[in-house]
Parts: structure tokens; sequence; C-alpha cells
């Protein structure tokens, strides 16, 4: 019991460790939010343009959608940061990291927003059509709004599983929280920094998943 | 009154397939006249009406809107829309915006007019269906038959030439059909030009000046309701008759 | 210029035997983590559906912690973290542990969920023709509750195999760790672009079911 607590619950080394860390969460907050910025609104804006009637359009969308959804985020992170300078394109580590997860998120948060669309009664868009609007005017007015809440609760999901990814930048040594953590516990030889890593990641994403939970809770209440 | 026809409908055909729903219609509809459709489930009335306004695309035919041809492939389909008017069986309100907004967005969108004008349009309309007090609920907040009426003002709003209405009273239930029908009889007093497809054949009788007898893709008999409710010369039609009456 | 660069086949052919064991050893994550995964994440679920409040919460305790930690920081302390108690498992095993205890998490929010959305009417049929509790359940509403619940427990099977190339940091040779020690013998990314390749050819036809089964689900 004394054991475990000196190594993974050492509070001296927690305390030392604790403000480098902080440094690290920071960094690991500033990617999961460039992240959720860029790949929600590129999602968006991809089921946006899926729902124009051309195939010239909705080819390539879904099969950017496919192959983000089918390649592991760690290969897509590695690819762009080893491969892509050999085509004279070089991304620092966290831009790496930011645009792999980002292209993931985007293929998945647009398989959402596209559900929801998917979902909206045929007499939405016919009511629109008859009163003349557009095609552009009748998705952002009227079958966006609530296809988008529609789509919150697997979107959460997904920001969350791909956000938790921010971890991967460590591979692609990228400062943020896990690799300080590794660091750390290298230097000192205990495992504490990892403790405090993993309660910090906790701290993040457990209220994400709690609130999760409860959009879930409260949708399957209201029907 | 002029006589100048609003809606000039001329061979409309309509095929799902292999399946031909509308098998060569013809219908002129003068302005000012409101025509009724009756017929019997699947008898190609609702596919008619909604290939009036394109939402269905006809496989062949003409129609024309006070001269401008609504099928031509250069046709400009947003501004022929707004100037007729549709009423869904389902209503179709957005649910997710106010009563108000549901009207006000056509209006804004479609006919680009300011947020003040546009409200202040939607009020006026609202206030037609005997809805004012209810410009701020939404859909969800209101029954049917309310539900119904911000529809029929959403459409009015646009001014349409002419108002198609799709089973405007086929989702209601019996105790609410009447306010709808009374906002109908009010247009009808109006001289709005209206084709409505209908089940209610008491209201048909009343409301009608012409009565049209769909059957199987065809117009099977037209004429005025006195005619054809008391000596209807088809068998389709009398037995829709006995049927719907319970005669 | 850019085929030498990126679709060098001297250099698959170099270093194949090297890629080809990456490759088995991956199916053999898989093929460990994703049964025990399932297995373990049906029996918790169960665990909730008859247990009492207090096993109840300590079901979300369970799914929730993992479902918050990424994989990664699981797999780091397990690996580098539990040596120092004398637990000394391996890269393999400690990929192993990490990825089922996520997994798992998953698979059993799912089943939770499949079983949740049977309606109460299903138990009252089973316990009224004698059936105890834990038989229907079993019977009755464990089939139900799974074919309800096909295409997310295929999603997240997905997700998990994909979620084995980062196995790659704790330098357990897998299919991706291969790839990254290949390319630097031949000084050049053919074989990352190689086993990018690969994983999109064999997941592909997965992750297009997997959007076929959810559709069907929302149009339901």
């Amino acid at each position: 019991m004394e054991q475990i607590q000196y190594y993974y619950f050492n509070l001296p080394i927690m305390r030392d460790a604790l403000p480098t860390m902080l440094h690290g969460l920071g960094l690991t907050v500033l990617m999961a939010l460039t992240t959720v910025a860029m790949g929600v609104g590129a999602g968006l804006l991809l089921a946006i343009l899926r729902s124009y009637p051309s195939r010239w359009i909705r080819w390539p969308i879904i099969c950017f959608v496919d192959v983000f959804r089918s390649l592991p985020q760690l290969v897509i992170i590695i690819l762009i940061y080893f491969a892509l300078p050999y085509a004279g394109i070089e991304f620092s580590p966290f831009w790496s990291t930011v645009l792999g997860l980002s292209l993931v998120l985007a293929a998945f948060a647009q398989e959402s927003f596209w559900a929801g669309i998917t979902a909206t009664p045929r007499g939405q868009w016919e009511a629109a059509t008859a009163t003349g609007l557009s095609h552009t005017a009748t998705v952002l007015f009227v079958v966006l709004p609530p296809a988008i809440k529609t789509s919150i609760p697997s979107l959460t999901n997904r920001i969350i599983a791909v956000t938790k990814g921010t971890a991967l930048g460590s591979a692609v040594a990228v400062q943020e929280l896990l690799a300080h953590a590794q660091s750390i516990q290298s230097v000192v030889a205990n495992p504490s920094p990892l403790t405090l890593g993993a309660l910090l990641y906790m701290a993040i994403f457990a209220p994400m998943v709690a609130f999760s939970r409860w959009l879930e809770w409260r949708y399957r209440w209201s029907r | 009154m002029t006589s100048a026809p609003v809606l000039q409908i001329s061979d409309l055909r309509k095929s799902f397939g292999s399946e031909e729903v509308l098998k060569g219609v013809n219908l002129t509809v003068q302005r000012g006249e409101v025509v009724v459709l009756l017929g019997s489930s699947g008898s190609g009335k609702s596919t008619f009406l909604r290939c009036i306004n394109r939402l269905e695309e006809p496989t062949s035919g003409s129609i024309t809107l006070n001269g401008n041809s609504v099928t031509a492939s250069n046709a400009n389909l947003r501004t022929l829309r707004k100037q007729i008017g549709m009423v869904f069986q389902s209503f179709n309100l957005y649910p997710h915006l106010t009563a108000l907004k549901n009207i006000t967005l056509a209006l804004r969108l479609s006919l680009g007019q300011t947020r003040q004008a546009a409200e202040e349009q939607a009020k006026h309309m609202l206030a037609q269906v005997g809805l004012a007090e209810k410009a701020h609920a939404h859909p969800s907040e209101l029954s049917g038959g309310q539900q119904q009426r911000v529809a029929i003002a959403r459409a009015l709003a646009l001014e349409p030439q002419v108002m198609l209405f799709d089973e405007p009273t086929s989702a209601l239930d019996p105790e609410l059909v009447g306010s709808v029908l009374e906002v109908i009889r009010l247009l009808r007093q109006r001289h709005m030009t209206m084709v409505i497809v209908t089940h209610e054949l008491g209201f048909a009788r009343e409301a009608a000046d012409r009565i049209i007898m769909m059957d199987k893709g065809e117009i099977v008999e037209e004429g005025p309701p006195e005619q054809l409710f008391t000596a209807p010369k088809h068998p389709r039609t009398r037995e829709f008759l006995k049927h719907f009456t319970g005669r | 210029m850019f085929l030498e660069n990126f679709f060098d086949i001297n250099a698959i052919i170099y270093t194949y035997p090297l890629l080809l064991d990456g490759f088995l050893l991956t199916v053999k994550l898989v093929a460990v983590i994703v049964p025990a995964g399932i297995a373990l994440g049906t029996i918790l679920a169960l665990i909730y559906a008859l247990g009492g409040w207090f096993t109840k919460a300590g079901f979300i305790l369970y799914v929730d912690t993992f479902r918050s930690l990424p994989p990664l920081v699981l797999l780091v302390f397990i690996f580098y973290g539990l040596p120092f108690l004398g637990i000394q498992l391996g890269s393999f095993a400690s990929a192993v542990l990490a990825l089922v205890l996520n997994g798992s998490s998953y698979y059993a929010e799912i089943v939770r969920a499949g079983i949740v959305a049977i309606p109460k009417g299903q138990w009252d049929a089973g316990r009224a023709t004698g059936l105890t509790r834990f038989q229907t359940i079993v019977y009755i509403v464990l089939p139900q509750a799974v074919r309800n619940v096909v295409g997310p427990l295929l999603g997240n099977t997905l997700e998990l195999t994909k979620a084995t190339s980062i196995c790659s940091v704790v330098a357990l040779p897998e299919f991706l760790r291969t790839a990254q020690i290949a390319q630097s013998h031949v000084y050049n990314p053919t074989p990352l672009v190689f086993v990018a390749l690969v994983y999109l050819i064999l997941l592909w036809p997965l992750a297009r079911l997997v959007s076929r089964l959810e559709r069907g689900i929302a149009t339901h």
C-alpha cells in the first residue's frame, strides 16, 4: 500500500511536476480546441455541400470521409509529419497533429451532420421549395437548424474520441501533457507524473463524457 | 370579372417507372375560380397538384401560369413558385421557428423584404387566419388546426396568384377541420383562385365552382357541384359518391 | 520524382519481410483485443442490468473512466508505470491490457444502451413464463439488444482496430512501427504510404458497412 502511494501518488513529486505539466495541459487544450474548430467547421461545410444534387460534389466528399474514417489517427499524423516533407510540405509537430485530427474529425462530423440532414422529413424541403426558397437558403435556414440539434449527441461522442487523440502528438514530439508526463517520469524515476497526467486528462474529458451521457439521457426521455 | 385563365394545364403526364399515374390531364382554371379535385386514393390527384409547382417533375405536358410557362426548361422556377401557394396535408411547418418566423422566412429570403416589413405582413396574415395571438408560439405548441392555418398564412403571405391545397384537413381531428375550412371559405369570398384536393364532400359541394372527378390518372367527369352531386354521369363518380356519402 | 519518393517499389521489396511481420502482429493484436473487449463489455453490461444501484454506479465509474482516458495514456501508464510495482507486462501484454480496458468500456456502454432500450414488457413476459432474471436477460433481452446495436458494435470494432497502431509508441513492432523502422532503413516514406494504403484497403469496407448500418438505424 505504502509502495503504491510512493510510486503512484507521490505528492512532492507531483507538486514539483505540476507547473510543467500545466504547460503541457495548456497545449493539449489548445490543440483540442483548434481541432474542434477546424474539424467541426469543415465537417459542417462538407455536409452542406453534399446536399447539392451533383455527383461531382458528392463523390469526392464521400471518398474523403471514407478515407479518414478508415485510417488510424496515428498513421495520418505520422504520414503528415514524416512523409509529407519529402514532397516539400512541412508542418510543425503541433500542426501535424492538429491537421491530422481535424481531417478525422471533419470526416466524422460530416457523417453526423449528414445523418441529421437526411433525417429531415421531405415535407420540410417541399414547404421551403414551394415558397420559392433557393437550395442554399433551404439548407441553411430550414434543414440545418433541426439537423444540427439531432446530430449533437453523436457529434459530442466523436469530438471526445478525436480530441483524446491529442495525446498522439507526443509521438511526433509535441510538448503536450503526455509528453511532459513521460519525460518527467523518466527523470525522477517515479511514475507519479503519469498518474498526475492521467488525472489531468480525466479532468478535461470526464466532464465531456458526463455531458454526453446527460445528452443521451435527455434525448431518450424527450421522445 | 375578367376571364383570363390563371392556370392552363394541357396533356400532363407523369410516370413513376413503368407506372403511368397521370395519363394526359387537361385543366384550365379561371381567375377567382375554386376547383375541387375528387377521387379515391391512387387516382393521381395529389400527384397532379404537386406537378403544378413541379415538386413532382411531370414526364410531359405543359403548364402555364398567367401565360408564363412553368414547364419550360428555362422557366424561372423560384419566381413561379412564389406565385403558386401550396398547403400540405402534413402542414410542414418548420419546427424550430415560431409561427411568425415560419411566415417571414420566405418573405425575407424569397421576396427580399426587410425584417420589419416581413413581420408586419406576417402579423397581418396571422390575424387573417385568426391566430394573431399565436405569433410567437412554436409549431409544437399549436393544435393541428392552428398549425394548418399558420401554413395557409405562410403560403398566402407571398400573395400568390393561385393556391393549391393538398388534402388540407386529412391529418386533422374531426373537431379541428371546421376552423381550417372556415379560412378557405374566407379566401373564396375574396376571390382567391384555388385548386383543392379534399375528401370533405359537403365542403366541396358548398365551396366549389367546379368539381373535377379523377380516376386512374384521368379526368372522368367535371362540372358544377350541383350537377355532379345530383346527377353524376360516370359510373366511377357514382360509385365514389355512394362510398363517401354512405348512401 | 513524386513516384520515386512515395511509391518506390524497391523500398517495399527490400523491407517486405519486416512489414509482413508487423502486419501479422497487428492482426494478432486485433484477434485478441476485439473478442476480449466484446466479452468483457457484455459481461459488464449484464452486471449493470442485473445489479442494484451500487453496481450500476460502479459500472458508470468504470465506463466513464476509461472513456475519459486517451488509450495512449493508459498504455504508457501500464507499460512504463506498472514495472515500478514489479509488474513487468512486456509490450504485447501491455497493449492488450490497455486496449481491452478501453475497448470494453465502449462495448459495455453500447450493449447497456441496447439492453435498456428493450421494452419492459419483454422482461415481464420472460418472468411471467417462469424464467429467472438471469435467464430472461440471456435468452430474451440480450439477443434483441445486440441485434439493435450491431452498427455501433462494428463501429467500435473499427475504432479499436485502428487504435492498435498506438502500440508503436511502446516499441511493439506492429504494422505502423515496422513501417517507421522500414522508412529509416530506406530513407524514403514509401513504407509509410504502403502501410496507410493497406489499412485503407482493409478497413474501407468495414467503414462503409458501419456507416450503412448507422444510416439504417437513423432512418428507422
